[in-house]
């Protein structure tokens, strides 16, 4: 090419790119809410075609999941159709399990994270439920392992987590039994994924053990209190003897996180009684999974009276076992355990009440915990 | 206008409305995590490298503004990103003769690498996640980039309008 018409092409290319660069510079430098407002139009605008297809795109990789996911529920239940009382027990533990939702009651909206390919993905996430799903800003964002984030903008159909690593979160934390209270905010680091909490501001004279569990406070009014943030890892740092910082494992992960739960005034009481249920739900479950299967001599366990399976105090559910099969020798009666033995005493033991199959939950076999 | 350029332009939208696809549905249905191929940054290669410099950092500015929108951690730091990798995707080829697979393949690699540099840098990432992120997370979102990238051009070549020596 010859030079004269090389040199005002690249000249305007110059000019161009010092454009752009200046123009992305500026919006660099915008004030935050301006930079907020500008992505909101966008979102709402240009980009909302392709919010859109992504938005299928992710439902389309978690319905395969769920399918698969029923599908495998849908067989275990088939195998076990023909013990309707143990279906029940294990209805009502699955429910335990992963009723995070019904027990936080009608104040929450559930939403879908819509995954980015930047680095910085992690601090913020971008969720499919907006403003016409009744999304507000400054909601907490939850998984069913504890807090994840807050909402920070709100746009008609989508909405923008800042997740706990984002280098603006903080929340106001106690311990579990509320002694020691603190600021739970994100370690220096930059990557979302290696990016830890501290537990700060706690008084020197204060100790934690390691694993023990910090929940929000729920000064503030943003965040419920007993809301799980993390569990301690350890100490971070000393300063000059009046302040100790911890490190706090977070229980929910934002990289992990494909579903989600917008808080929407529900009930704090309520929120923090759902996560202590989960918790003991899942010690529960991971007990049950742990305890040796009981001799087949041992005597039959006691039922209890409520309707849940669970114990309250989140110890172990009470596991019945039955004989393996018919090839082992014969055994009395009494020897026998059985889910329905209640129902129907055997001859020689004294009269007891007989409870209600409706209302009396039968102790889910340990193998239907599958 | 030929029916020949006419049906090359047919081409180069659909190659367009292909990335787009795969960035927005494909993407979120099939990979999770950050070591996903980027198609938006494998599109702004390619069509800085065919239209230029100023046209590279236009559409750069374009794609990051995107980006900015779709994940605010800092609103701007994206299109900083884009704008430069839009540039020099279009001066690189200028001195290097990117005529080849391989050659290509590095270009997306590289500025795969470049965006997340300049991401974490203008997103005012500390020096405690700088080094692991750039030492780790981008290598490995670069080659992913860089793989999907070649199979792309090796499938759709002539539709993105490159040329490849063979």
């Amino acid at each position: 090419m010859p030079r004269s018409l090389e040199r005002p092409e690249q000249r305007r290319d110059t000019w161009l790119f010092a454009l752009c660069l200046g123009l992305s510079t500026l919006a660099l430098f915008l004030p935050a809410r301006w930079g907020q407002r500008i992505a909101a139009g966008l979102r709402n605008t240009a980009l909302a075609p392709l919010v859109w297809l992504q938005d299928r795109g992710a439902e389309g990789r978690t319905s395969r999941a769920r399918f698969r996911a029923v599908s495998a529920q849908r067989d275990s239940m088939a195998q076990f159709a023909f013990d309707l009382p143990d279906l029940k027990a294990e209805n009502d533990r699955l429910r335990a399990l992963m009723g995070l939702g019904e027990r936080i009651g009608p104040g929450f909206v559930s939403a879908e994270v819509l995954r980015q390919t930047l680095p910085t993905e992690g601090r913020t996430l971008l969720l499919d439920k907006g403003s016409a799903d009744g999304v507000k800003p400054f909601s907490p964002v939850v998984s069913p392992e504890g807090l994840l984030g807050v909402i920070r903008e709100v746009d008609e159909r989508t909405s923008i987590a800042m997740t706990w690593a984002h280098p603006e979160f903080r929340v106001s934390a106690v311990s579990e039994n509320g002694d020691i209270s603190g600021i739970a905010a994100p370690t220096a680091v930059g990557d979302a994924s290696r990016t830890t909490l501290e537990f700060r501001a706690i008084t020197y004279r204060d100790t934690l053990p390691e694993g023990a569990l910090v929940v929000a406070s729920g000064l503030g009014g943003v965040y419920p209190r007993g809301l799980p943030v993390g569990t301690v890892a350890g100490v971070e740092r000393e300063q000059m003897g009046w302040e100790r910082v911890y490190r706090l494992r977070p229980l929910a992960r934002p990289s992990a996180a494909s579903h989600v739960l917008i808080l929407q005034g529900a009930e704090p009481l309520r929120v923090s009684e759902a996560f202590a249920a989960a918790a003991r739900a899942a010690k529960a479950a991971a007990a049950a999974k742990a305890a040796p299967i009981p001799p087949a001599a041992a005597p039959a366990p006691a039922i209890p009276e409520s309707t849940t399976a669970l114990p309250p105090t989140g110890g172990a559910p009470a596991a019945t076992v039955r004989p393996p099969d018919s090839t082992a020798p014969p055994r009395p009666r009494r020897a026998r355990p059985r889910a329905d033995s209640a129902l129907a005493p055997t001859p020689g033991t004294p009269p007891t009440a007989v409870p209600d199959p409706t209302t009396s939950a039968v102790p889910a076999r340990p193998d239907s915990t599958r | 206008m030929s029916a020949a350029r006419a049906a090359t332009r047919w081409q180069f939208t659909f190659a367009i409305g292909l990335l787009l696809v795969l960035q927005f549905y494909v993407r979120p249905r099939l990979f999770d995590g950050r070591y996903a191929p980027d198609f938006a940054l494998i599109g702004l290669v390619l069509l800085a490298i065919r239209f230029g410099a100023g046209a590279g950092a236009a559409l750069g500015l374009i794609v990051g503004l995107a980006n900015d929108a779709m994940t605010p951690a800092r609103f701007g730091a994206s299109a900083l990103a884009h704008t430069v990798v839009g540039y020099l995707a279009a001066w690189s080829r200028a001195f290097f003769f990117a005529d080849n697979l391989a050659v290509i393949a590095g270009f997306l690699a590289v500025a795969a690498w470049t965006r997340d540099l300049v991401v974490l840098l203008a997103s005012g990432t500390s020096d405690g996640g700088l080094v692991p992120a750039l030492l780790v997370d981008a290598p490995l979102h670069a080659l992913a980039t860089a793989i999907a990238g070649s199979l792309l051009l090796l499938l759709f070549r002539s539709w993105f309008g490159i040329r490849l020596d063979q």
